[in-house]
């Protein structure tokens, strides 16, 4: 039992980093019908940012963890932003009419370029980097299961940023312009919506989720490598299929719904344990061809 | 006649730079062959000719080189590339289906070489190669046929990801350490052995000539086809073609099927010539890359897909003072050119249609 | 004709004072995962190199090619044709990654290029062939993990759990150790395979926690290596952990920081700092300003240049030359910055050490110099 809800709370944190992933790529596709692929790496960039900025404040002598911790988080969403913003104006929004197979594959170019960037640029970058403990580290034991503090505060804070994303989108004037072009640029341009501001900060937007997952990551797991990105970006995207692209909780399902078919797939196969991407992504194929359009599908109507 | 002059020229620079050995004649070179494309660009120059003519090309080519084991390797290792991207070509190109999961279709390819060869002929065993691949490929037909863009996308990724990591903790297919293959023999050949005083590759040269000429042949019968032209239909527009009465499924499975037989042929021909496979050759980036010269020639173009190929293979191993620095120029580039040449280098010419 | 004898004289001269130069060839990867250890072990051949060109007593002038084998075996048959088709290469000291190296061999052996390889650990390198062409300087992991088990065991513990991840390197470990550990009496709690690239390791350990291991023996690498360590932590798994060559490094302490106190880890030949020539190398190959550090196979790679360069000045500058130099009966322990080098039948290096080390304030101590063995300090149970 208490095995079990170790299991449940390793899922979760993963569910949760992944899900933030997924709502950035479903964010993007919404407004501009394109899949950002170096959306992982940018959350790599995020945490290098963050470590960065802890690396320079400690250097002159900050040692409170409050500070550093929001040092470390101001960092991280700036350079992402930078990052997501720079990749949407000066990538994505000029090839927006060509094939989407070639948006694919230049983000996916991009996402390499930032992630060689930070093996060759940052210090000793080819191996992994330190990743501060800045929240408290203590934690209940109740028995097999080890709960942690820091897990329960990342936890909610990611869980609450979602929420506020959503409520961003649902219940302000920017949402609305957001949704507006997200349904129909056209219009949304006649209704005099700057589509190409309304996309920026939708960027903006998903960049600064990328970076708390980032933060996220290197707070979890205590260690930060330059190539995070690549894996966390294919099962981001996994996610936001899964769950249905330019949906919201589809997103978030999906991310869950990831993490819980890797914990299964690891605890299931016994000493095999390594199969475990094996089974998650082929369960990802089998429910694509049960549902081919997301778990929340992405409603789509035919044009004869 | 211009044609054969363009061949003679194309032969002569590919051997000057294979040979070329100092960064100054290489930069040189390469700056020549930039400037030359850009002239032809603006020219609007069209060429024409039958494709016996590039195939004599390659095959001088390698008489010239027929001591230089490394460049002959670097010409089969495009010509396998080639092939592998031409029944890429097909699913994207013709059929719309994107697969983003090239580098395990020629991996099984690679893997069903290295266990059968020693049981069966070798000839036998290229062909079984592409048809192991058509085969895991069908596991992939119904998420295929039921997704589209991004979706489909993701079935193929998933593949690619699930396929390397089952190669590396699978033991019996040889794990992370691989297979290694024996000496392919077909025929009279063996392919180990000196031709004469020159480089056992020629032989390989040869056997890659020989599939890219039949690749190329039924992908080009393909198109020219009524059958490509309803490939072309799927993909433009699928509910016009279905309410012409054309069967999505049947071209998308055909096609996907095709492509995969293909891209498995070669990568059991690579398999022999490396003599060795291991899981990380098969990676999801080794995928990319194919795609990437697939956008990079100009998807649907054959020609272009070729000169992809070579670009992609020889620069970064003629580029040698980069080093580690390659992959971020590799990226750097193909997002350059994507940007400013977004159908590629050949784009496809629009299909005419004789009345 | 006057003008022609004054340039011949002059041609005679000059041929006189400058040295023929040699090329030899240095393979590894220098991108992608491995690319840290690569490039170190690359600035470490180039520093013998560039000190060698500086040494005036030297015969030759060496160029050192470098080559790119991505850690993948097509790359590297690639590599190994360019440089064994050169006739200009005489030797190389080549490969870290087991799986390209074990592709490779082939290729030197066809075109007959002598190579030492400088990291490699798979002991199928050598003793796969017979071929004459293959030399190895760091040792196999058979000798490691004979060791570590035995030391496993006479330390008291006696139910380990293993995480080694599924490359050659981590499934031999896995092996060897598992071999020796049972042999020695001890028992394998559990044995998970994980990939090279996995981040999360939560829910192994967490199974892993159930079996109520009194170790945990790691057969990988640095990177997942340290997201292992540091998990651990997280879920309260306070048992001693036990690691392999491919961690002994500073990366792994600096990665880890207090975390990595009382790790242990065996590594062939002896330290590089406790030989006279090895202090001598580390302070050179600071002095040259390589913006990477020497990683752990940094000095194998330098006393392969080494050895490799000896045979040049021994032999001259021909491939079958240098192939007899480095035959078992010239190479018998030979001085290097990793210990004596004895090549057996099948060029193996049959480094007679193993150096244990243990993670002590922040660095790899030699377990005999440790507070631990006094009994200062205690490791994990």
């Amino acid at each position: 039992m208490a095995l079990l809800g170790q299991y449940a709370m390793n899922g979760a944190m993963l569910g949760m980093m992944y899900a933030l992933v997924a709502v950035g790529f479903t964010l993007f596709f919404g407004v501009l019908d394109v899949i950002q692929f170096s959306h992982g790496d940018v959350v790599a960039a995020g945490a290098f940012a963050g470590l960065l900025a802890y690396a320079a404040l400690s250097f002159f002598g900050v040692h409170a963890p409050g500070v550093l911790l929001l040092a470390v988080i101001l960092a991280a969403a700036l350079a992402t932003i930078v990052v997501g913003v720079l990749v949407a104006r000066f990538l994505v929004l000029p090839i927006k009419g060509a094939p989407q197979l070639n948006v694919l594959l230049v983000t996916l170019m991009m996402g390499t370029v930032v992630r060689e960037c930070i093996r060759l640029f940052f210090p000793n970058g080819s191996q992994p980097q330190r990743f501060p403990a800045l929240l408290p580290s203590s934690g209940w034991n109740l028995g097999a299961f080890y709960l942690r503090f820091d897990n329960v505060i990342l936890l909610t804070c990611g869980g609450l940023l979602i929420a506020a994303t959503h409520l961003l989108i649902t219940r302000t004037r920017l949402g609305l312009a957001i949704r507006a072009v997200a349904q129909d640029e056209e219009t949304a341009r006649t209704m005099g919506i700057d589509f190409k501001r309304v996309v920026l900060v939708t960027f903006a937007l998903g960049s600064v989720l990328a970076a708390f997952a980032g933060v996220m990551d290197g707070l979890y797991y205590n260690e930060v490598f330059f190539g995070m990105g690549l894996l966390l970006g294919v099962i981001g995207f996994a996610a936001a299929i899964l769950g249905g692209l330019g949906n919201l909780y589809g997103a978030i399902v999906g991310g869950f719904l990831f993490a819980a078919l890797q914990t299964v797939g690891a605890v299931a196969l016994p000493f095999a344990s390594a199969y475990k991407d094996v089974f998650a992504f082929g369960v990802v194929i089998v429910l694509m061809a049960v549902r081919p359009t997301g778990l929340i599908g992405e409603r789509v109507s035919e044009r004869v | 006649m211009k044609a054969a002059a363009v061949a003679a020229v194309a032969t002569a620079f590919a051997w000057l730079l294979l040979r070329a050995e100092s960064q100054t004649s290489i930069s040189l070179l390469l700056l020549l062959a930039v400037a030359a494309g850009v002239a032809a660009a603006r020219l609007r120059f069209r060429l024409s000719g039958p494709s016996v003519l590039a195939f004599a090309a390659v095959a001088v080519l390698a008489l010239l080189l027929r001591e230089d084991d490394f460049s002959l390797l670097l010409l089969t290792r495009i010509l396998i590339v080639v092939v592998a991207c031409l029944g890429l070509n097909v699913q994207f190109g013709y059929a719309g289906v994107v697969n983003f999961a090239g580098a395990s279709f020629f991996g099984v390819g690679g893997y069903t070489a290295a266990i059968l060869a020693p049981r069966l002929p070798h000839l036998l065993v290229l062909l079984l190669g592409g048809a192991a691949a058509a085969l895991v490929g069908s596991i992939l037909i119904l998420p295929v046929l039921r997704t589209r863009g991004h979706y489909a996308a993701l079935v193929t990724i998933a593949f690619a990801l699930l396929f390397r990591t089952f190669l590396e903790v699978n033991d019996t297919l040889g794990g992370p350490q691989g297979l290694k293959l024996p000496e392919l023999v077909i025929g009279p050949f063996h392919f180990n052995d000196p031709v004469f005083d020159a480089s056992f590759y020629l032989r390989y040269v040869a056997l890659g000539l020989v599939l890219a000429a039949l690749a190329l042949g039924v992908v080009q019968r393909l198109e020219r086809s009524w059958i490509g032209v309803a490939l072309d239909a799927v993909r433009l527009d699928e509910i016009a073609a279905a309410s012409f009465g054309l069967s999505i499924a049947r071209w998308k499975i055909a096609a996907f099927t095709i492509g995969n037989f293909i891209t498995g042929v070669a990568g059991a021909l690579s398999a022999f010539m490396i003599g060795f496979i291991a899981p990380n050759n098969y990676a999801f980036s080794e995928s990319l890359i194919l795609v990437s010269i697939l956008l990079l020639g100009g998807i649907g173009n054959p020609w272009g897909l070729a000169l992809a190929s070579a670009i992609v293979i020889v620069l970064p191993e003629k580029l040698q003072t980069i080093q580690e620095y390659r992959f971020l120029i590799f990226a750097a580039v193909v997002i350059l050119i994507l940007l400013f040449r977004p159908a590629g280098l050949l784009p496809r010419p629009l299909r005419r249609l004789k009345t | 004709m006057r003008f022609a004898a004054v340039a011949l004289i002059a041609l005679l001269s000059f041929a006189a004072r400058a040295k023929e130069t040699v090329r030899i060839a240095f393979i590894g990867p220098l991108t992608g995962g491995n690319s840290a250890i690569g490039l170190g072990g690359r600035n470490s051949a180039d520093l013998a190199v560039r000190l060698r060109n500086a040494d005036a007593k030297a015969k030759y002038t060496y160029d050192l090619v470098v080559l790119d084998d991505e850690c993948k075996p097509d790359a590297g048959v690639q590599m190994a044709t360019k440089a064994g088709s050169d006739r200009t290469i005489v030797g190389g000291v080549t490969n870290y990654c087991s799986v390209v190296a074990m592709a490779a061999v082939d290729t030197y052996h066809r075109f007959g290029l002598p190579v030492i390889v400088w990291g490699a650990v798979l002991p199928d390198i050598t003793y796969k062939n017979d071929f004459k062409e293959v030399h190895r300087v760091n040792g196999t992991m058979i000798n490691q993990n004979q060791t570590n088990a035995k030391f496993m065991s006479e330390h008291g513990y006696k139910n380990v759990a293993i995480i080694h991840d599924t490359t050659d390197y981590g499934k031999g470990h896995d092996k060897y150790f598992t071999q020796f550990f049972t042999q020695s009496g001890g028992k394998i709690a559990g044995d998970f395979g994980v990939t090279a690239d996995q981040q999360d390791f939560t829910a192994e350990l967490t199974q892993l926690k159930g079996l109520k291991p009194d170790a945990l023996y790691f057969g990988g690498l640095t990177p997942i290596g340290v997201r292992i360590r540091a998990q651990m932590d997280k879920l309260g798994l306070g048992v001693q952990f036990d690691g392999t060559s491919g961690i002994v490094n500073d990366d792994f302490i600096k990665a880890l920081g207090p975390n990595a106190e009382g790790a242990l880890a065996f590594r062939e030949g002896a330290p590089a700092e406790k030989l006279a020539h090895g202090k001598e190398f580390l302070e050179q190959y600071n002095k040259q300003g390589y913006t990477q550090p020497p990683e752990a196979y940094g000095p194998f790679a330098y006393a392969a240049a080494v050895l490799l360069m000896d045979a040049i000045e021994k032999a001259g500058p021909d491939r079958k030359k240098i192939i007899a130099q480095l035959s078992p009966a010239h190479v018998k322990d030979v001085e290097s910055i990793v210990g004596k080098i004895t090549f057996d039948d099948h060029g193996q290096n049959t480094v007679p050490v193993i150096t244990k080390y243990v993670v002590q304030d922040g660095k790899w101590v030699m377990w005999e110099d440790s507070e631990y063995a006094s009994g200062k300090r205690k490791l994990a149970k």
